[in-house]
């Protein structure tokens, strides 16, 4: 007998209960879902504002209004351009997805839920939000002396090394003593976010002292010059080494290699890191020798960049038909290839006598372009490739979008750094031969209109990334994945 | 029950091939870093402080020259070296306050006995005709009053 039932006499316990979500979420899995959806939207970001930093290299201009209100106003130029595109792609873009890494991998290496997952979502909230702030700033407040990674004000700096803090301090929880015997990405996660988390706390305190007691504009310029170098060879470096160890076994479902060539690794970073810093500070009042070190371990950071491509090389042998797909083992073969070509020029770019010619040319764009966009931008979007399916719990392969995301990087980034590379290394040998800056400018117009085209194609991956995303979560079939802490009921991968 | 999901290792120690490519290229990075100890860094580029923006728009002034030398693109240092003592057909620029410092420039520091230097380094007019073997012209880098501090901390050098 069926029963008919009408809606409107339905009393009140008929309906079912609201649920009730708790405004800030802490559920599994949450806070990596927050930070790849977080990072993939400063990718966008980023990268539209690198299209815009290299248009004006093409055509000049200058923008700006006051606000009529305690002598502040908008300004927008090359150099806060450039600082906005570094702070976007660094603490934006990169940063996002290295802290999405960590939260997912932490608790699957470690078999338990990341400690704080409410706290380290809160984490992302001011991490994001200081984040937002601080570049918004960079077009209202005077820079100063400060390199683009510190030029971020100390109020909103000092957001970021809070949220940096919050974040290791979840990592270290839930990895514990464990972390001893932990596999080799948690030793290289680790080390990076204490760094990231050390050196925006110096950052926002430089910038504090120096609102305090007005520091001289050579203190204040080579601690900066430091602070930027090291965030790049140990927070992004390390993220990069700590992502690539994880994706390549997992993607290919075998084991890693070598365990003592990962921890080779592990030691040859952890000791020039920090050191290839201290190239940065060339000035008299620093003993050249000083200099001449941090240069040589930037020509060693070769080293660990080899034995990691050699490492990964072993780990996917009998797989390599994955790696020309379109998957997340492509990813990752196109990040190693650009992370051993950036050592290398890097390594080129610190001898004295090619310093000498290319500093302060389009070569060190060139030359980031190829580490923050090659290297470190597909290893992440490679992690993002395998992650984002098992936190979103969707049934979700590497289709069209995928392919298209993994292409249109790497033909960006190949095409816009070798543009800028070249322009670079043709702006040194006009300056050298005592060329006019006309005649410079019109010799570098092609190289940087090329430039340009390729970060254009940078930029449609980011959005592809985005819509890839979007589609995942909307059209995507759920689907179960082990997840760390619970029962092992579901089949899937990890 | 606890997900426990780690990546399993093939190999747990350490090839013997890694280990003597890593020092072999230490040893290479001792060898450049002893070859490389002797010198002096040129005054750093502060960020923002760019030539046209930098100081050195009033009397030339040694201090500010030395700065600005710093800012130059191409460094002086990366020809005439660190010391700016000069190397191979770069001359020794220790000696500028003696007069013209190499040879082709002996006819035109006659002719402009007071000023040669500050024309010669921005690439003037009237410098025009006389080979400058590589030597940028940085007229477009500073203005004069920057070029005369350039040239008056030259002329400090012993």
């Amino acid at each position: 007998m069926t029963v008919n039932r009408n809606p409107k006499k339905s009393r009140p316990y008929d309906t079912p209960p609201k649920r009730r979500r708790s405004l800030i979420p802490g559920g599994t899995d949450s806070a990596a879902t927050g930070f790849v959806v977080a990072a993939a939207v400063w990718l966008a970001i980023a990268t539209g504002i690198g299209a815009l930093a290299i248009f004006i290299g093409i055509v000049p201009f200058e923008f700006a209004f006051d606000f009529g209100i305690f002598g502040l106003g908008f300004e927008l130029n090359e150099r806060r351009v450039d600082a906005a595109f570094a702070n976007a792609t660094v603490y934006g873009w990169l940063s996002n997805a290295g802290f999405a890494a960590i939260t997912f991998m932490t608790p699957r290496l470690f078999g338990r839920p990341l400690a704080g997952e409410k706290l380290v979502n809160v984490a992302m909230a001011i991490w994001n939000l200081a984040l937002a702030g601080g570049i918004a700033a960079l077009y209202v407040f005077d820079l100063g002396p400060n390199a683009p990674l510190t030029a971020i004000p100390w109020f909103f700096g000092g957001g970021l090394a809070l949220g940096a803090l919050l974040i290791t301090g979840s990592f270290l929880a839930t990895a514990g003593a464990d972390i001893r015997i932990g596999y080799i990405s948690s030793w290289f996660a680790g080390v990076a976010l204490l760094g990231l988390a050390g050196l925006t706390g110096l950052s926002a305190t430089l910038g504090l002292v120096d609102f305090l007691i007005e520091l001289p504009p050579l203190t204040v310029a080579l601690v900066s010059v430091f602070i930027e170098r090291a965030i790049v060879t140990v927070w992004l470096l390390g993220m990069a080494y700590a992502t690539l160890l994880y994706l390549v076994p997992r993607a290919t479902g075998l084991s890693l290699a070598s365990a003592g060539l990962g921890l080779l690794t592990w030691l040859t970073w952890l000791a020039l890191a920090p050191v290839s810093a201290v190239a940065e500070l060339r000035d008299p009042q620093v003993p050249y020798v000083v200099t001449t070190l941090g240069s040589v371990a930037t020509i060693l950071l070769l080293v660990p960049a080899s034995l990691t491509v050699i490492n990964l090389a072993q780990s996917m042998s009998g797989r390599w038909s994955a790696v020309f797909g379109r998957g997340a083992l492509a990813f990752a073969a196109v990040a190693a290839t650009f992370l051993l070509a950036a050592a290398l020029l890097e390594a080129i770019g610190a001898l004295a006598s090619v310093r000498a010619h290319v500093a302060g040319t389009e070569w060190e764009r060139g030359v980031f372009l190829w580490a923050a966009y090659g290297a470190f931008s597909l290893a992440a979007l490679g992690l993002m490739e395998h992650a984002a399916p098992r936190i979103l719990r969707r049934s979700w392969g590497p289709g069209v979008l995928s392919g298209a995301t993994l292409w249109l990087a790497f033909g960006g980034v190949a095409i816009g750094g070798v543009a800028l590379m070249g322009a670079g290394l043709a702006e040194g040998a006009l300056l050298a031969s005592g060329a006019a800056a006309e005649e410079i400018a019109a010799a570098l117009l092609p190289y940087r209109v090329a430039g340009f085209l390729g970060f254009g194609l940078v930029a449609l991956a980011g959005l592809t990334t985005l819509v890839n995303l979007f589609l995942m979560y909307t059209s995507g079939e759920p689907a179960d994945y082990t997840v760390p802490g619970q029962a092992a009921t579901a089949a899937a991968g990890h | 029950m606890t997900v426990h999901t780690p990546i399993e290792t093939r190999s747990g120690g350490l090839p013997p091939w890694a280990i003597l490519l890593t020092l072999l290229v230490f040893l290479v990075g001792g060898v450049y870093l002893a070859a490389n100890v002797a010198g002096e860094n040129p005054p750093l580029a502060i960020p923002g402080e760019s030539a046209a923006a930098a100081p050195g728009d009033g009397e030339p002034d040694p201090a500010v020259g030395e700065a600005l030398v710093g800012q130059a693109t191409p460094q002086c240092a990366s020809c005439h070296g660190a010391d700016f003592a000069g190397s191979g057909p770069f001359p020794n620029l220790r000696g500028v306050s003696e007069g013209a410092v190499s040879e082709n420039l002996q006819d035109f520091a006659a002719e402009h006995p007071d000023n040669w230097a500050e024309l010669w380094i921005a690439g003037a007019p009237e410098a025009d005709g006389i080979d400058r073997l590589g030597m940028p012209a940085y007229g477009d880098q500073f203005s004069e009053e920057q070029i005369a501090s350039i040239v008056a901390y030259l002329k400090s050098l012993d």
